[in-house]
């Protein structure tokens, strides 16, 4: 395996390659819009299907239809195309369809701006469509890792039938960096299963749908769901601490790319002595509560937690909900591009010592 | 001598069989059957029948099978279809274009192959009585589920069955570019110029002054437009396409409407183009008359406006080589 | 070796983000951790472009770098934004060519190129940017010559394949430029 220098939107595109998924559908928006453009020029030497719908809407109605005859399939997006999809994904959710999707965030909200942002973790982990249905969300702080967690999404998606999201701000998808692909040429389709539509010629006819009319009936559909939502929340939270947590001062929680922005941080204020530790949630949902409740438990008694966003605050609830009352929250966020920079994450860690 | 059977489980008591028979053969009797409708019976003696069929076309209930003067039987449910009875309305010809589809797939041998996609409106639950693979998708966006399946699964039939309020209101994008790619999907359009599912409001397509619950007062088109011709809109794009309105109003229509989706098939099936075909419709429920006075309405308000015939087709080509009918 | 991060700015088609990924390029492949994070949207078009380069011996933190260790400024508004934000002790290489302003930061190493004539002399004017990079490399040492032009010969291919050569004739010409003038420009802080 080589290294090779890539911009993080053409990384996601070839890695999906990598997984097996030949059949992109989306509409162009900044800033992932490298994303089909690498695609419509690598998917014909790989015999895959690239269609520029006319909307975020149909895009992942194309999803829904292709997914639904059993292939791997990607769609990916920014902020207010994902807002158009809320419904389509919904909808995939019901019908337990795998398929995976990138959200390149950029600042919001209405039209807001093209700088990045991670102003949609709540649409990413509580918000888009209705109904009782959850996504699986990553969160990759680097190009190398953005191509990973291409390839756990496909596993996860098809594994679960549950759509994922991976969820990157803008400068993942702008920024070039070295990465090393796990696999060569185009990966294994999607294997044989029993809910595809394919046509039913020698065999039962199958029905992909989410509508159901009696109350019984969608209660128990609610459940189901809810149980192997459960399954995932047990089995692939995926967490990274960083720099010695035992008996640390204070305990930074950041993800993606502001999480890089606060290790940058710690490197400095450990070369004076000051002990900080960061936690950075992978999985966005499922959360990795244990892990990190695990991580606060050890500190030093009364350090804070102080939880770093390219937001007003968002996923701060979910580390109000991890510690549960056992933690003082601290909070550091700029929105609508700004990006909190080392120094000022660093004066702020000082600051509450 | 021929003759008619009629499944009384299944009749609605609509009435349009009695309207169909040339020879007037049929009538209400005085039962009602389970499901409480006043169900239909023959009347005529045996040897008046010539089991010309008009009267089961008009069914939109699979409730009638019919026989010619050999004992040939000359018309069968199709094995495109379940055997599960609808939820339409008496009269409703979403029974009558589910059957032509049908038998259409049936007759062309593509049921095996065929993946149906069901809408947001009456038609919601049309997964239950197609006898193949379905989607039921959001409201307006069959189109591109279509586009999706039939992209991933090129040698499947792919198909959407679509009403007005979704397709020429929130799925108006959808079927434009649908089209425009010339996505090769036939489009089933039903249009009974009125949103039958949620209780009767205007639809894109209500006639000038036409009364629903959302126009009490008729149409107003200074307000609200005209209704849109999707055909017409359709065919004004350059991509080829075989675009067609038939009327499932009455039999003989019906018997030529099946030959325009038969056509739009083939023509998938065929690896040719998008196919689409417009179905002049009935909603006595919404409209408020009777089954067969809704009938009387489509020819007597909408075939002026939306006139039928095949509005554009392919040029034609010769045969791929290999291509199957 | 310490980190360098390094901000290349100017107009949207100076070049700027292509000199960029050559560096880039070079550091990878001398076994150099690197990230390459450009500014993007409707600015790329016609208004100021800017990289950031990291370049380290390990994996890189953050790469949004608010005090760089070095810039390579195209033009005036590029010098005026970024020039005080540059760490003490830094690199700056001025295209003199466009700037006649000073940088005013005493406590840095000020190399003044005329990229466009030496471009232009090398072979073509529109290779300002090759001329930037040589100087910077030059003056810097972060990465050797030889290894940008393997580089440069690698990023254009196929029809583009021509341009190689006015290319490594301006990056050639750059290095003698930033050579030069990096003799004459503070030499205590070369020592250091």
């Amino acid at each position: 395996m080589t290294k090779v220098l890539m911009k993080g939107n053409e990384a996601l595109g070839e890695a999906a390659i990598r997984a097996g998924c030949v059949h992109f559908f989306g509409y162009p928006i900044t800033p992932q819009t490298e994303v089909p453009e690498y695609l419509v020029k690598r998917l014909p030497e790989v015999g895959g299907v690239f269609v520029q719908a006319e909307s975020e809407i149909a895009s992942i109605n194309m999803i829904y239809g292709a997914a639904g005859t059993g292939v791997k399939c990607l769609t990916s997006s920014s902020s207010p195309g994902i807002s158009l999809m809320a419904e389509g994904l919904s909808y995939i959710a019901a019908c337990e369809l795998p398929c995976v999707l990138i959200n390149i965030m950029r600042a919001g909200p209405g039209l807001g701006g093209i700088l990045p942002a991670q102003s949609d973790y709540h649409q990413a982990t509580r918000g888009h469509g209705h109904g009782d249905y959850q996504l699986i969300v990553l969160a990759p702080a680097s190009v190398q890792e953005a191509v990973d967690l291409m390839m756990l999404a496909f596993d996860l998606s098809e594994r679960y039938r549950n759509p994922v999201m991976v969820c990157a701000d803008g400068m993942i998808g702008q920024m070039m960096e070295p990465v090393e692909f796990p696999t060569e040429g185009a990966g294994e389709p999607m294997a044989e299963n029993e809910w595809a539509l394919t046509g039913c010629e020698g065999r039962e006819r199958r029905i992909v749908n989410s509508l159901y009319l009696s109350p019984e009936d969608l209660n128990e559909h609610n459940k189901k769901l809810k149980a192997k939502y459960d399954l995932i929340a047990e089995k692939e939270t995926r967490h990274e601490v960083y720099g010695e947590h035992e008996g640390a001062d204070i305990l930074v929680v950041a993800f993606g790319t502001m999480a890089r922005i606060v290790k940058s941080a710690i490197d400095d204020l450990q070369s004076e002595g000051v002990k900080v530790a960061l936690f950075r949630p992978i999985t966005l949902k499922p959360w990795p509560y244990k892990a990190g409740r695990a991580t606060m438990d050890a500190l030093a008694p009364d350090a804070p937690v102080l939880t770093v966003e390219m937001s007003m605050g968002q996923m701060i609830d979910d580390v109000r909900l991890c510690a549960d009352g056992s933690r003082r929250h601290e909070f550091l966020g700029e929105a609508g591009g700004v990006v909190p920079s080392p120094e000022e994450v660093a004066a702020k860690i000082k600051s509450l010592l | 001598m021929g003759y008619i059977r009629i499944e009384r489980a299944v009749c609605k008591g609509c009435g349009r069989c009695i309207v169909a028979c040339p020879k007037d053969l049929i009538e209400f009797s005085d039962e009602l059957n389970e499901r409480g409708y006043q169900v239909v019976t023959y009347k005529g003696s045996p040897e008046e029948c010539g089991g010309c069929t008009l009267c089961a076309v008009a069914c939109p209930d699979l409730g009638i099978e019919t026989w010619n003067n050999r004992g040939k039987q000359t018309f069968e449910t199709t094995t495109g279809l379940t055997e599960k009875m609808t939820h339409y309305c008496p009269g409703c010809t979403h029974g009558v274009v589910h059957r032509v589809v049908g038998e259409v797939l049936s007759e062309l041998g593509l049921v095996g192959r065929t993946i149906g996609v069901a809408p947001v409106g009456c038609s919601v639950l049309a997964y239950e009585y197609f006898n193949f693979d379905m989607f039921e998708a959001a409201h307006g966006r069959a189109p591109a589920v279509a586009t999706g399946a039939k992209r991933a699964r090129p040698n499947t039939i792919v198909f959407t069955y679509q009403g007005d309020g979704d397709l020429a209101s929130i799925g108006g994008n959808e079927i434009l570019h649908a089209a425009n790619r010339g996505e090769k999907i036939t489009v089933i359009f039903i249009n009974n110029a009125i949103y039958g599912m949620t209780g009767g409001q205007m639809a894109p397509t209500t006639m000038p002054g036409q009364k629903t619950s959302t126009s009490p007062f008729g149409r107003d088109t200074e307000d609200t437009g005209m209704p849109i011709k999707v055909c017409e809109l359709l065919a004004a794009l350059q991509t080829p396409a075989y675009i067609a309105r038939g009327s499932a109003h009455d039999s003989k229509h019906t018997v030529r409407l099946k030959k325009m989706i038969k056509t739009a098939f083939q023509h998938q099936a065929e690896g040719r183009c998008f196919s689409f075909v417009e179905v002049l419709s009935t909603c006595p429920t919404n409209w408020g008359v009777s089954p067969n006075e809704a009938s009387d309405w489509v020819a007597d308000a909408m075939m002026d406006y939306f006139p039928l015939g095949i509005i554009k087709e392919p040029a034609k080509e010769p045969k791929p080589a290999g291509a199957k009918a | 070796m310490e980190a360098t991060n390094v901000l290349m700015a100017g107009f949207g088609g100076q070049g700027m983000l292509l000199a960029g990924k050559i560096l880039a390029h070079a550091a990878m492949a001398e076994g150099k951790e690197v990230s390459w994070l450009p500014s993007y949207g409707p600015e790329m078009r016609g208004g100021t472009a800017n990289v950031t380069v990291c370049i380290a011996d390990r994996p890189i933190a953050s790469p949004l770098i608010t005090t760089p260790t070095s810039l390579l400024v195209m033009n005036l508004p590029s010098l005026e934004k970024f020039a005080p934000t540059v760490g003490a002790g830094g690199l700056i290489v001025v295209n003199s060519s466009l700037v006649h302003r000073d940088p005013k930061r005493e406590d840095c190493r000020v190399i003044k190129v005329d990229a466009r004539n030496v471009a232009s002399l090398a072979g073509t004017e529109r290779a300002a940017n090759f001329v930037m990079l040589g100087a910077y490399v030059a003056a810097s040492g972060v990465v050797a010559p030889e290894t940008v032009e393997g580089e440069i010969a690698a990023e254009f291919t196929g029809p583009k394949a021509r341009h190689v050569p006015a290319n490594v004739a301006a990056f050639r010409a750059g290095l003698d430029a930033g050579r030069v003038d990096a003799e004459n420009a503070a030499p205590q802080e070369q020592d250091a």
